[in-house]
C-alpha cells in the first residue's frame, strides 16, 4: 500500500530507527511499511496516525478512488 | 489524498534499505565455515585411518585450500559485517533484544554440536563410507540424549515464548506466520508423496529428521525472505 510515511518521518529528521522506536517497531518494520512490502495492521495504523497527527487516510492510500456503490 | 511530496520538499534522513544481502552473505558464510571445517575433520579422520603420519605434499595443499576458504568466507562475514555498521544500521530495543537472543541461540547450539561432536556423540559422516549420517538413527549415549531433550523441550520452548511476546514486532510475526504456512504445506505435500513413492518401490524409505529438516528449512528460509526483502 503507497503511504507518506517516509515523507512523515523526514519532515521530523528522524531515522527509521528513531520511528521504530516511537512505535515500539524494528527498524525493518519501517522500512517495510514504507517501500510498501508490508501494510501494517490496524492498531498500528492508528499509532502512526496518532503520532505524526494525521488521519489515517492521509498516510495511506488504498488505491481506491472511484464513487461509492450502493 | 494530498500528496505531501508535493508540497513539502525533504530530504529523508538516514535512508536505509533492506540489508538483505548483507546479512544473507553472513549466514552463508558462516554455514560455509562450518562445513568446510567439517571437510577439514572428515579429511583428517580418512588421513588417520589410512595410517596417519605426515600429511604430505598433497595433503598440505588440500589443507591450504581448506584454510583459504576459511580465510575467503572469514573476510566476506568481517566485509559485510563492516558496511552493516558504515551504514548506520541503528538498532530500536525490540532489534537489539531479537538480536541478542538469536546470537545466544546460535552459541548454544555450537556448544551443543561441537560438545557432542567432542564427546563422539554426533557424527556428521559416516566413518566408513564418508556419506552424511546426520539422517541416521545411531545410538547415542542416554545422557546427551536426556540433555539434548531437556534443551529442546524445556528451554526452547520459553526462548520461544519470550521472542514472540517481548522481541519481534508485528511485521516480523507476520513473516513468522508466512515462513509456517510454506512449510506446513510442503510438508503435507511432499511427506506423503515421499512415503506413497518408497511404497512403489521407487524411493528409499521416509526419513524423519530428514523431513523435520526440510520443514524447518522452509520456515526459516520464508521467515527470512519476507522479513528483509
Amino acid at each position: 500500500m503507497k503511504n507518506q510515511l517516509k515523507v512523515l518521518r523526514a519532515m521530523r529528521n528522524w531515522s527509521q530507527a528513531e520511528l521504530g522506536e516511537h512505535l515500539d517497531v524494528s527498524r525493518q518494520a519501517v522500512n517495510a511499511i514504507e517501500t510498501g512490502k508490508y501494510d501494517p495492521s490496524l492498531p498500528l495504523a492508528f499509532k502512526i496516525s496518532r503520532l505524526f497527527g494525521q488521519p489515517i487516510e492521509e498516510i495511506f492510500d488504498d488505491g481506491f478512488d472511484g464513487e461509492h456503490h450502493g | 489524498m494530498m500528496d505531501l511530496t508535493e508540497s513539502i520538499m525533504v530530504e529523508p534522513v538516514n535512508e536505509q534499505g533492506s540489508n538483505t544481502r548483507r546479512i544473507l552473505w553472513i549466514m552463508l558464510s558462516g554455514l560455509g565455515i562450518v562445513m568446510t571445517a567439517g571437510a577439514v575433520a572428515g579429511y583428517l579422520a580418512e588421513h588417520q585411518a589410512q595410517g596417519g603420519g605426515p600429511l604430505g605434499a598433497a595433503g598440505m595443499i588440500v589443507m591450504a585450500v581448506f584454510a583459504a576458504i576459511i580465510i575467503g568466507l572469514g573476510y566476506v562475514i568481517w566485509r559485510n559485517g563492516r558496511a552493516l555498521k558504515l551504514d548506520g544500521d541503528e538498532l530500536t530495543r525490540r532489534e537489539r533484544l531479537n538480536r541478542n537472543i538469536m546470537i545466544g541461540c546460535m552459541a548454544l547450539g555450537a556448544v551443543m554440536g561441537g560438545g557432542l561432536a567432542a564427546t563422539g556423540n554426533l557424527d556428521i559422516a559416516d566413518p566408513a563410507s564418508g556419506a552424511l549420517s546426520i539422517f541416521d538413527d545411531g545410538r547415542m549415549s542416554a545422557a546427551a540424549a536426556l540433555l539434548i531433550v531437556f534443551l529442546w523441550a524445556v528451554i526452547i520452548p520459553v526462548v520461544a515464548w519470550f521472542w514472540h511476546t517481548r522481541a519481534i514486532d508485528e511485521q516480523e510475526a507476520s513473516a513468522y506466520r508466512d515462513g509456517g504456512y510454506y512449510a506446513a504445506y510442503a510438508f503435507l505435500i511432499l511427506a506423503p508423496v515421499w512415503w506413497l513413492l518408497w511404497r512403489g518401490g521407487l524411493l528409499p524409505e521416509p526419513n524423519g529428521v530428514a523431513i523435520f529438516m526440510a520443514f524447518a528449512f522452509i520456515w526459516s528460509a520464508v521467515w527470512f525472505w519476507k522479513k528483509y526483502r
